[in-house]
């Protein structure tokens, strides 16, 4: 167990510029973009008090141990550190930005390291290295079942394009993928499936358990290159994050895949003609911007021209920024801590969306449809969720065949 | 289309401007690295920055819709007629 | 690993109160509700700690509190966003910090009578979001309007960027529920009527409620004017070639008796220079440009457009030079967020370190702005060549009267901190130069502070001087107020109303 003095000591060393970045500015403009904010109100739940308290562990105020309970509060959606203006006026300029999601998982990370864990959290990614999945609740996760979801797909294994199932997807929603993998196959592109597909491990990362996720992470690519793949197709953001960002950092130069995003691919592949929308869907609709696409990665207008391009969908936009303020509380393993907290996030995120007396809210994030679909059963009348990809299906004439969850 | 490779998002070589200031993506100014001494900068990869640059007009559009109904410009003046 | 001051007996009596989820006893609890972002001696943090932090969600809680507080002579902490700048919330003696922030409702939404009813911890700009809907605008915009709460602008009297328009916080809170430092719940307004904007019934008790820093109680509720949401905003950025010429054309544009004009702000060269480092709105700008006014105007179409016509001609006719629609544009959308930032911070060899700054914020008239900008740079200059931590970040001088452009102005120079490098010395330095600043205001008729409020060191020892015989009324009133003086004790020196007895 290595000494916690000397982890922190290590750990100020790393981050005490991010820290004084934010103790120094005083704009706290993040706090009203939180979700978690929104709902607690709690200034220890604020990024500000993240960047703070390493001033203070730095001043010799705090110590690692009173950092457990506060960092728990967060879905790392990204808002904060995108609204903070020493991002967005100055970020590109110095080529220095806030980062609070990192400030967060090393935070996490360190915790873990010291021995302090969160016990949801511990015996989640226990099960993850059990399972090589993640343990999506109520659903036997075994690795023998992973590909379950393409049952009378026939798609093959390996190739130069894989798509990439994401453990809610593979194992919860199976519409999502099934979805995805028949919509491409219609739009004539040639894809395969993992030999062998671990959870990406962005989840573990998250929680502060490094050296699982790397192992995940080793484990995939490994798959990868054995089954020839130069490119990697997502259909969920958080995993194009996970392939993105975090992967980059533990392979650096090596690391040579082409990440595309299902949204990006399936949009272009409508505007070149590839893939015909004609079967009409006539509902009226909201569209939720996942986090990890909107604000982190700044990806908001391929899923709209989607939307857009689905015939007899009456489309009620809420713009991209406004929506920084949103989530659906589900991600930075936030729900499986603090499930009430991340419920009512949820349940707002759904009011806002019976504002505009939509009957669906159209998600493009597998993980926000599970709390999302629950708060949309609750209301009368009640609100139905579908992921993007689940509607293209539909107005693509595509019968998925497959079960729901 | 292009998706996301690590090769292609590493920012080309500064180009000065004037004192203090370089170019390295058209448009986009940033601080000379070698002021940046004591503070050091991060590894901002080209999607980032374009992703911050895209994101601050966005809100400023925002903030100008959150005001007020509509934006006047000078140009419009001018093209009513006299000033 | 809590380590408060209370024993467990007041504790459990507060968790009775509030429930046991709203009394934070752990030291990120506590650490992280004591500064505020005024230049702070993060060395000595852990001296300004309050016991326990309580998040109420009622009146009536916080009376009760602050009934206990009365009966164990416990001091008392408001903090709405804690967003301020004269460490009105920051606590002096330990005791209980009262948040508010959880209390953020809208209560009220009257379109009729025009007005709505909230809670302090509410935020302007998340209410205005919900007032959209209905056409209609809370108007008081500081710099801090992203996070301010409605509970702190009230503590603080606030300013407000157009307020040459609509008023500041004081014209636009008409009413208001708070809690006195006695625990007893009343209603304020200008008379009595939670929406009557005018009235001359007994004293005007609903100013003196604003900008008490938390010395007088806490606002639980207020009662705000909505007006119209505007069709038009128009703004317009011109260069000058020096600050003579600008000042000249500052006066000529406030006194154009233009009704939709809601702001000026003066930036003076050394401004230009310091914004010539990151902005790309200045980076590119000839060296010619020296000075600039920023001008905005809000209103109906048919207001705005011809008013704008006039706005420029007179930029024009006085040496203005438009800097263009999308610099004019994206910088007066840009005003919260863009001009004080960490790493704007150069140390004279032009390395960047991050600072955090001190922004002043004087009111002086017209007549005297050259003169006090003079005097201010010079002192600027003094302590960045003694002390190698300061940076010069230049001046402001915007619009401070209500409902007008004219008069006087709030006048702000920003000094940049490498807080890093802050020890007791370098501390001390510090306030002793904030005190040179504050000097020169008074000197020149002016009031030390438009709207952080003067409870700072290097401030408050000024207070007395510029109040007057109004400081002995501040006394009278405090200690009337607040018998046992648990109400923030120890800010603006209102420790002296008890030195008698």
């Amino acid at each position: 167990m290595p000494d916690r003095e000397q982890l922190q000591a290590e750990f100020v060393e790393e981050w005490r510029d991010n820290g004084y970045g934010c103790f120094s500015s005083g704009h706290k403009f993040c706090r009203e973009v939180c979700p978690v904010m929104q709902v607690t109100r709690n200034e220890n739940h604020t990024p500000t008090a993240f960047h703070a308290n390493i001033v203070a562990l730095e001043q010799g105020g705090l110590s690692i141990e009173d950092l457990a309970e506060d960092y728990i509060h967060c879905t790392m959606c990204g808002a904060c550190e995108l609204r903070c203006p020493n991002t967005l006026f100055t970020g590109d300029f110095y080529r220095h930005r806030t980062r609070t999601v990192d400030v967060v998982k090393a935070v996490r990370a360190l915790l873990v390291q010291a021995g302090i864990e969160q016990p949801n959290w511990k015996r989640w990614v226990e099960a993850t290295v059990d399972r090589k999945s993640e343990p999506v609740l109520d659903v036997p996760i075994e690795q023998e079942r992973v590909a379950e979801w393409a049952a009378g797909l026939d798609l093959p294994v390996g190739g130069e394009t894989i798509l990439f199932c994401d453990c809610e997807a593979a194992f919860y929603r199976t519409s999502v993928p099934r979805a995805t993998a028949m919509v491409l196959t219609a739009a004539g592109v040639e894809f395969g499936l993992m030999r062998e597909q671990w959870c990406c491990g962005g989840p573990a990362a998250e929680m502060g358990y490094v050296d699982q996720a790397r192992s995940f992470a080793e484990h995939n690519v490994a798959d990868w290159r054995t089954v020839g793949a130069r490119r990697i197709i997502t259909l969920d953001p958080h995993d194009y994050i996970t392939f993105t960002e975090d992967y980059p950092a533990y392979f650096g130069d090596d690391y040579d895949f082409e990440i595309v995003h299902i949204t990006e691919l399936v949009a272009e592949l409508i505007a070149d003609g590839r893939l015909a929308l004609t079967v009409p869907v006539e509902r009226t609709a909201t569209y939720h911007d996942p986090c990890r696409l909107n604000k982190r990665k700044g990806i908001y207008e391929s899923p709209r021209a989607i939307l857009r391009a689905i015939p007899g969908l009456t489309f009620r936009d809420v713009d991209r920024v406004t929506q920084w303020s949103y989530c659906s509380g589900a991600g930075g393993g936030f729900a499986i801590e603090r499930p009430d907290i991340a419920a009512e996030i949820s349940r707002r995120r759904m009011a806002r969306a019976a504002e505009l007396d939509v009957d669906i809210l159209i998600s493009g994030c597998v993980w926000s449809e599970r709390p999302l679909t629950a708060r949309g059963e609750e209301r009368d009348p009640a609100i139905e969720v579908r992921d993007l990809m689940e509607l293209v299906a539909e107005a693509a004439g595509i019968d998925l065949g497959g079960v729901k969850g | 289309m292009n998706g996301f490779r690590l090769q292609a998002e590493r920012p080309p070589e500064p180009q000065p401007v004037k004192d203090g200031v370089v170019m390295r993506l058209e448009h986009i100014y940033e601080v000379d690295p070698a002021a940046m001494t004591v503070f050091e900068q991060q590894d901002l990869p080209v999607w980032d920055t374009l992703r911050i640059v895209a994101s601050r007009w966005d809100h400023l559009a925002w903030m100008h819709d959150h005001f007020a109904d509509r934006v006047i410009s000078a140009e419009e003046l001018e093209e009513d007629g006299a000033t | 690993m809590t380590a408060t001051a209370l024993d467990d007996p007041v504790l459990e009596e507060l968790r009775q109160i509030l429930g046991g989820d709203h009394v934070l006893t752990s030291r990120t609890s506590r650490f992280n509700r004591t500064r505020v972002p005024a230049p702070f001696p993060v060395h000595r943090w852990s001296e300004y700690l309050p016991d326990v932090a309580v998040l109420p969600t009622s009146a009536e809680q916080i009376a009760e509190v602050v009934k206990l507080a009365n009966r164990l002579r416990i001091p008392i902490v408001a903090r709405a966003g804690g967003t301020g700048l004269a460490d009105g919330a920051v606590p002096l003696r330990g005791g209980i910090v009262v948040d508010v922030k959880l209390m953020n409702r809208i209560l009220d939404i009257d379109l009729v009578d025009r007005t709505v009813t909230v809670q302090p911890g509410i935020n302007m700009l998340k209410l205005n979001e919900e007032l959209k809907k209905h056409g209609v605008f809370y108007p008081d915009d500081p710099a801090s309007y992203p996070c301010s709460l409605v509970g702190g602008r009230i503590g603080t009297s606030g300013w407000s960027l157009i307020g040459g328009r609509y008023g500041h916080t004081r014209d636009l809170v008409i009413s208001m529920q708070l809690v006195l430092p006695t625990g007893d719940i009343i209603e304020v307004g200008d008379g009595g009527g939670r929406k009557i904007r005018k009235s001359s019934t007994g004293f005007q008790l609903k100013h003196l409620f604003m900008g008490h820093q938390g010395t007088l109680g806490i606002c639980t509720e207020a009662t705000l004017e909505l007006v119209p949401r505007a069709e038009a905003e128009f703004a317009a950025f011109f260069g000058y070639p020096d600050f003579e010429t600008a000042y000249r054309s500052t006066g000529a544009l406030t006194k154009s008796g233009l009704a939709t004009l809601a702001g000026v702000v003066l930036f003076d060269e050394q401004k230009v220079d310091y914004l010539r480092r990151d902005d790309e709105a200045y980076i590119p700008q000839p060296p010619e440009l020296r000075s600039v006014i920023a001008t905005a105007m809000y209103g109906t179409l048919d207001e705005v457009k011809p008013a704008a016509r006039r706005l420029m001609r007179i930029a024009r006719e006085t040496g203005g030079d438009y800097l263009g629609d999308e610099v004019s544009q994206g910088d007066w959308a840009s005003r919260h967020d863009r001009y004080a930032t960490p790493l704007h911070g150069r140390l004279r060899d032009g390395t960047v370190v991050p600072m955090c700054w001190h922004c002043e914020d004087a009111a002086i008239v017209y007549s005297a702005l050259p003169d006090v900008r003079r005097e201010w740079h010079a002192i600027a200059e003094r302590y960045i060549e003694g002390y190698g931590i300061f940076d010069d970040w230049g001046m402001f001088f915007y619009t401070n009267g209500p409902y007008k452009p004219w008069g006087d102005y709030l006048v702000e120079i920003d000094i940049g901190i490498w807080e890093q490098r802050l020890d007791d010395e370098t501390w001390a330095a510090w306030v002793e130069c904030k005190r040179e600043i504050a000097e020169v205001s008074l000197r020149y008729g002016g009031s030390i502070t438009a709207c952080h409020g003067a409870t700072r060191a290097g401030d408050v020892e000024l207070v007395p001087l510029e109040m007057g015989g109004g400081f002995e009324v501040m006394k009278q009133i405090k200690r009337a107020l607040d018998p046992n003086n648990i109400m923030n004790p120890g800010k603006y020196l209102l420790d002296q109303a008890y030195e008698d007895g």
